[in-house]
């Protein structure tokens, strides 16, 4: 096996497969059926200032290659993630990398999440998701240029620790957003969040997710994630972690071309929980099979 | 249990479906299909040879814990598959219980075979059809008495689940209900399979994820 090792937010990744937010728990839902800390990391569930139920059901449905889901943030909050989930992440993932999703609809909510967490130990940063397409708002900071520049200087000055800002796909150009963040002061970007959709029950003449409509994820989705991730990566220096579905090594390999330095699998882990150890022994075979030495050598190495 | 086709090839359907262990015979895992959409007709498809992703089993099933001596099921439709497995498993669990199976069905044409389903529980079912093509005619609660029977175990369409929870709750019958819901992982990461229960002593409602905490809930645990 090839080292995958590498070095982004001044930390070390064992290798660049990360578990996207919202896909994965907190990582204990995983740890049965695969070692979670033998992952790059995990991104958790997004975490806001109180306790969320969600939106009503139905909230998933199958899409051509794909899926939509229209969770609405439901999450423990802030005082919940610190009291019932912090403590087995600090205890198993002691390899994985893990970088807490923080959602929210005011700069105070957003703040508040850091500045609730700064003290806590065993995770990296923070991926701030200003991108959900699931709740009213929530992708207000990230179709808002001037409305993401306050947001992200906020949570500069807040905290210390590597700050990730994930980036919705719907806006005209992406870049634009990607260099609004560097200029403010970020670590690093994630590209892509989920596209708005709907599916319709031609029977019932309804809309198959009780809130209409929902974020599209999957394999239909690729193309698109690897073009943001391209873009992003093009017009600023920051490390961007690549997302948008990822189910093989391929696919990955592509975001690592792209310009992605990490990369995030969602879905696709609905559809075969092993498919992120599958990933990385892929990268580790490819790797091996072309003679790269480290996996930094790949990172933008995209042909002109 | 979840079944699926794995990521390669964009599989069709995308998702793995839930599915409920219908039997276990030697070692191997039986289900029982009713063909729905592409989930299950690929299922039913399936040639020996073929592979499918297995991933279980997963979160909570029928409990006989309280030692019940007289168990009666309460299956609608394909809702007949755990309750399969279920009399064989609760004769070594408890052998002194009774098991009484009722199973309801819309016509004689959507009846599993009587036969095949004596052959793999060990009894005789009960058998409906709401137009009396087979058994007894009408629907599965219509003459629904609980009188003697110690717990009450039910799987099926929701508006029968939920003529079952009343009468149980009347008679003050122990109930166990397993619902159904859309589900992607099965692992209670994606929180998309949610159903509304509430705490029989706090009255505090909140959504549990069937995958996990279901798919089986008691009856005072649902709030229908
Ligand atoms: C815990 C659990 C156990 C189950 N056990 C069995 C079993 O033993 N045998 C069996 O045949 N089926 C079982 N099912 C149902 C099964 O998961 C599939 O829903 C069913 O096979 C239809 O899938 P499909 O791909 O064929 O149809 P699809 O193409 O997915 O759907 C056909 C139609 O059914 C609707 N539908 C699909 N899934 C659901 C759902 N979960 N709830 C409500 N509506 C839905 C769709 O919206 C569509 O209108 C179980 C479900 C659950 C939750
Ligand atoms: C069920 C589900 C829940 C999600 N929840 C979140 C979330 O809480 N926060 C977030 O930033 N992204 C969330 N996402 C988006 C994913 O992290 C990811 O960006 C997206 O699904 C694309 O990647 P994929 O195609 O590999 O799934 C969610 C996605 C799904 C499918």
């Amino acid at each position: 096996m090839v080292d995958l090792s590498l070095q982004v937010f001044g930390a070390t990744f064992q290798n660049p497969i990360l578990l996207a937010s919202g896909t994965c728990g907190y990582g204990q839902e995983y740890s049965g059926v695969i070692d979670v800390d033998a992952l790059g990391g995990i991104v958790t569930k997004a975490v806001t200032p109180k306790r969320r139920r969600g939106n009503l059901p139905t909230r998933i449905t199958e899409t051509p290659a794909g899926m939509i889901n229209s969770i609405g943030l439901a999450n423990v909050g802030l005082e919940g993630f610190k009291r019932e989930k912090l403590p087995w992440i600090q205890e198993n993932l002691r390899s994985a990398q893990v970088l807490v999703n923080v959602a929210g609809w005011t700069v105070e909510d957003f703040v508040g999440v850091v500045e609730g967490l700064n003290e806590e130990v065993g995770f990296l940063g923070y991926e701030i998701n200003v991108s959900c397409p699931n709740v009213k708002g929530g992708t207000l900071f990230g179709t808002d240029e001037k409305a993401l520049a306050v947001l992200v200087k906020a949570l500069r000055e807040s905290t210390s620790r590597p700050l990730i800002i994930k980036l919705t796909p719907n806006v005209p150009d992406i870049g634009v957003f990607a260099e609004i963040c560097e200029a403010n002061g970020a670590d690093g970007l994630s590209t892509i969040n989920t596209f708005p959709g709907m599916v319709i029950d031609v029977d019932t003449r309804r809309a198959v997710i009780g809130n209409e409509t929902g974020g599209v994820s999957g394999p239909a989705i690729l193309p698109m994630g690897v073009y943001a991730t391209r873009v992003a990566a093009t017009r600023v220096d920051l490390p961007v972690i690549g997302i948008g579905g990822v189910r093989n090594a391929k696919d990955a390999l592509q975001y690592l071309l792209a310009g992605a330095s990490l990369i995030q699998i969602g879905t696709a882990m609905f559809v075969d929980p092993f498919t992120a150890p599958e990933v990385v022994a892929g990268i580790s075979e490819f790797c091996e099979k072309h003679g790269v030495g480290e996996i930094s050598e790949l990172i933008g190495a995209l042909e002109a | 249990m979840m079944v699926g086709y794995g990521s390669e090839g964009y599989a069709v359907p995308f998702l793995p479906r839930p599915n409920s262990v219908a039997a276990t015979i030697d070692g191997s895992v039986g289900l029982l299909i009713r063909i729905f959409g592409e989930g299950s007709r690929r299922l039913a498809q399936l040639d020996a040879g073929d592979s499918v992703l297995l991933l279980g089993p997963l979160g909570v099933g029928f409990d006989l814990g309280q030692a019940p001596r007289k168990v009666l099921c309460v299956a609608g439709g394909v809702g007949l598959a755990p309750f399969i497995l279920l009399p064989r498993w609760a004769r070594e669990a408890l052998p002194d219980a009774e098991v009484h199976v009722l199973y309801g069905e819309r016509d004689a044409a959507a009846v599993f075979d009587a036969g095949k389903l004596r052959e793999l529980t060990g009894i005789d079912a009960e058998i409906w059809t709401e137009d009396g093509s087979l058994g007894r005619k009408g629907r599965i609660t219509d003459g629904l008495e609980l009188g003697d029977i110690d717990l009450v175990l039910a799987c099926g369409p929701t508006p029968m689940l939920k003529a079952v929870r009343e009468l149980a709750l009347d008679s003050g019958t122990a109930c166990q209900l397993a619902v159904e819901e859309h589900m992607a992982c099965g692992m209670g990461t994606c929180i998309g399979c949610i159903v509304e229960t509430v705490d029989p002593t706090t009255g505090e409602q909140r959504y549990a994820r069937a995958c996990i905490e279901g798919p089986v809930f008691r009856a005072e645990q649902l709030p229908w």
